[in-house]
């Protein structure tokens, strides 16, 4: 069977030459903001670099107390390249939060939620918060001091809620404290749950980025109507296609630099018994919710303050979520939102500075 | 006239000030009964100051051991207070070097409130009180830290900063280890006695099992016996236990075999070993150590090398213990499991090491494919030619 008649064949059962042909009529919006464009893109190979790591570590891990622990010390010591994947894994999944959340907010600060892209947003969203309980689930899987009382603080704040906090905290530790149950159930929750449903969302989001195309900034779209000039645009086959690629491979080469020259900790085995050491701390992308609970004070009039701060932390998520429903379409809302975003971006950037300060350090490692 | 007044006044002023004094007195030891440990168990002052209160006063220090040991060397009396309590305090008292002198009708010896307090008495086990492990020290410093009243015995003052730098006080003063040996643990404390040349080793012995046993399997006992020498304390001292080094094995300062032996005398080629032996293996553990924190430093996992590591360092302290036998093999079949284990603990940190520039090479190759690859594609892109004009909606 010839090439031709190889891909005859296949073209026949499965409709590739159309996918193909539309990404080619495809094209995408080019002007001053359009680097901000690629995050995405970023985020999402950082997301297939997490599902191929993610996948090799399974082979070796063990999701147990008894042996999670020293399974990653094997895998870092005797797996031939364990070291590397276990520290792409690690590093990967902090840049992916870091490109996520330029992704976000540089598709609010361009106002990429507006209709018809609604339902892209809210996906988006999602995406995000489902990648921080990524990391949350994960941080504990080493089974090290840090990320043992890191997760015990951590879902401890849960148990603020009123009514149901208790019932929330036994649900993620899957008991009174966390134990060997937390583990396997955020393992389970890591490896399992958060992957379909984060596929799924991926896929609707893709779909819709896809359906709907880029974005065009009022600004320039405002621009172009004043000038008479059409906005300016690539094919996205092969030009921009071919930029996504090279920001694939910045990143692939940031990851292997980081992996060989900053490997990632394994830390010290988490002892349930021994008191907490000093300097625990969540991943950096917590930090400034984690420093927000130091300065609140225990009780702001007659309120828990932690509770407050819980509070505070999910209605801003479901204002993110719901974001393109509550902001009206008009210039002056869209430059309150942007004075907005940016003054929520500076604090959590003040206050991850100032945990880091105190802390007298930089991220793990 | 003038005179017969002021002598008046005079004794007057002293009557009072002794009569107050004298209150003074019975409110301070009524204050501090109550919370002695006998006010505590429901005794009174009558328990001990027989008669009516009016005649309160001090007792005839030879009377004063007598006076406790009738409750406290009585089994059925004490039981009541405390099942496991012991009663020889009294018995043992009588064998002290303390209690032999008053029994002769020295007074000036201690006897049992002058350790434990008169009315203030606390229990052993009460950090406050002044036989407390704490404590202890200074109680016995008041008379055996003085020199004049010492030399009234015929007996030299024992100078608490002796003990103070002692390994034992920095046991207990630094560390906080309350089982740390004070004066009571090698002297006893009822029973106080200086130990004998012979009974020196079994004090030590209660502590250094393993170092004793060592000893008196070795060549030197018999000849320590034969010349009289007290055997630890003939290298370690007494009071001033200082923490040995290696540098005490050897011929030249500060090594303590040099006192009785040089390089020609019969033993040498065993202390020769064994100082060779000990520098081997601290040598090998340091160059392991600095290779190890080398290859952590660079983030390399090295668990192997650590545990090795400690291995060696095992062998180092049991080696050190070996040093008792005075014998080459037994030190050996120690010392040279160690050096080979601190030799593996430095490979391991080296292989760590050469991994680490493997990765490095390794992750220089892969930047230039991935430079490469990417200069091919920013031309590729440049060629492409860029944004056309093409209306996007």
């Amino acid at each position: 069977m010839t090439s031709y008649q190889l891909r005859a064949w296949l073209g026949e059962r499965v409709p590739v030459a159309d996918i193909v042909e539309a990404l080619r009529r495809k094209r995408v919006p080019e002007h001053r903001y359009s680097i901000w464009y690629y995050f995405g893109g970023m985020t999402l190979f950082f997301f297939i670099v997490q599902v191929f790591t993610g996948g090799l570590l399974l082979l070796y891990y063990r999701p147990s107390a008894g042996e999670a622990y020293e399974s990653v010390q094997f895998i870092m010591t005797r797996v031939p390249f364990g070291w590397l994947i276990r520290s792409i894994h690690a590093w990967s999944a902090n840049v992916m939060v870091a490109t996520a959340l330029a992704h976000l907010f540089s598709a609010l600060f361009l106002h990429a939620y507006r209709r018809p892209r609604e339902i892209t947003w809210v996906s988006g969203a999602f995406l995000l918060l489902l990648i921080l309980a990524f990391g949350f689930t994960g941080y504990l899987l080493p089974w090290n001091e840090l990320s043992f009382f890191a997760t015990r603080v951590g879902t401890d704040m849960a148990g603020t809620v009123p009514g149901v906090g208790h019932f929330i905290v036994r649900f993620m530790r899957g008991g009174r404290d966390v134990t060997g149950a937390t583990l396997t159930r955020l393992f389970g929750v890591h490896v399992a749950i958060l992957p379909a449903i984060a596929t799924a969302l991926l896929g609707l989001h893709l779909f819709l980025v896809q359906r709907h195309g880029m974005s065009v900034p009022p600004s320039v779209w405002e621009e172009s109507r004043r000038t008479g000039r059409a906005t300016a645009s690539i094919p996205f086959l092969p030009d921009f296609a071919l930029r996504d690629l090279f920001a694939w491979t910045v990143g692939l080469a940031l990851l292997a630099g980081l992996a060989a020259f900053y490997p990632w900790e394994l830390g010290v085995k988490a002892d349930p018994f021994a008191s907490a050491p000093a300097g625990i701390r969540p991943e950096w992308y917590f930090l400034w919710a984690f420093q927000t609970l130091k300065y609140v004070p225990a009780s702001v009039f007659g309120v828990n303050g932690e509770l407050l701060v819980v509070a505070a932390l999910g209605i801003g998520a479901a204002l993110m979520v719901v974001l393109p429903f509550v902001v009206p379409d008009r210039p002056h809302a869209r430059r309150v939102l942007v004075w907005f975003a940016a003054a929520v971006l500076a604090y959590m950037a003040l206050l991850t500075f100032l945990a880091l300060r105190a802390q007298g350090g930089g991220p793990t490692p | 006239m003038t005179m017969m007044v002021g002598l008046l006044a005079a004794m007057a002023i002293v009557l009072r000030a002794s009569s107050g004094s004298a209150q003074t007195t019975e409110t301070a030891a009524q204050q501090a009964f109550k919370e002695d440990v006998h006010a505590t168990a429901g005794l009174t002052c009558a328990a001990c100051h027989q008669g009516a209160p009016a005649t309160y006063a001090a007792l005839p220090r030879t009377a004063i051991a007598p006076l406790c040991g009738k409750c406290h060397s009585d089994p059925a009396y004490m039981k009541g207070f405390d099942p496991q309590v012991r009663v020889d305090q009294y018995t043992q008292y009588l064998t002290s070097a303390h209690g032999k002198r008053m029994s002769g009708g020295e007074t000036r010896v201690a006897t049992c409130s002058d350790c434990h307090g008169a009315h203030g008495i606390r229990r052993v086990r009460d950090a406050r009180s002044s036989v407390a492990p704490l404590n202890v020290v200074q109680t016995c410093a008041k008379c055996h830290d003085d020199p004049v009243r010492m030399a009234a015995f015929g007996s030299r003052a024992t100078p608490v900063k002796d003990w103070s730098a002692s390994v034992h006080a920095a046991a207990l003063l630094k560390r906080g280890d309350t089982s740390a040996p004070t004066c009571s643990t090698c002297h006893g404390s009822h029973g106080a006695t200086p130990p004998g040349v012979t009974q020196v080793a079994n004090v030590c012995a209660q502590c250094h099992v393993r170092e004793a046993e060592l000893f008196r399997a070795s060549p030197k006992k018999a000849i320590f016996d034969q010349i009289d020498q007290p055997e630890c304390l003939a290298c370690h001292g007494n009071h001033r236990v200082e923490h040995p080094t290696d540098a005490w094995v050897g011929f030249k300062e500060p090594a303590v075999c040099a006192m009785c032996h040089d390089e020609r005398m019969k033993g040498a080629s065993t202390i020769t070993a064994t100082q060779k032996g000990l520098a081997d293996m601290t040598a090998k553990i340091g160059a392991a150590e600095v290779v190890l924190t080398r290859a952590e430093r660079a983030g390399m996992l090295v668990d192997d090398g650590r545990a090795a590591l400690r291995d060696a360092r095992e062998h180092e302290i049991h080696s050190r213990v070996l040093v008792h036998a005075f014998a080459t093999k037994p030190f050996a079949d120690m010392a040279d499991p160690g050096v080979r284990a601190a030799q593996e603990s430095q490979t391991v940190g080296e292989r760590a090491l050469h991994e680490l520039q493997v990765r490095r090479r390794g992750l220089f190759a892969a930047t230039v494919v991935i430079v490469g690859f990417l200069v091919t594609l920013w031309f590729k892109i440049r060629r492409l030619g860029g944004a056309g004009g093409e209306p996007h909606a």
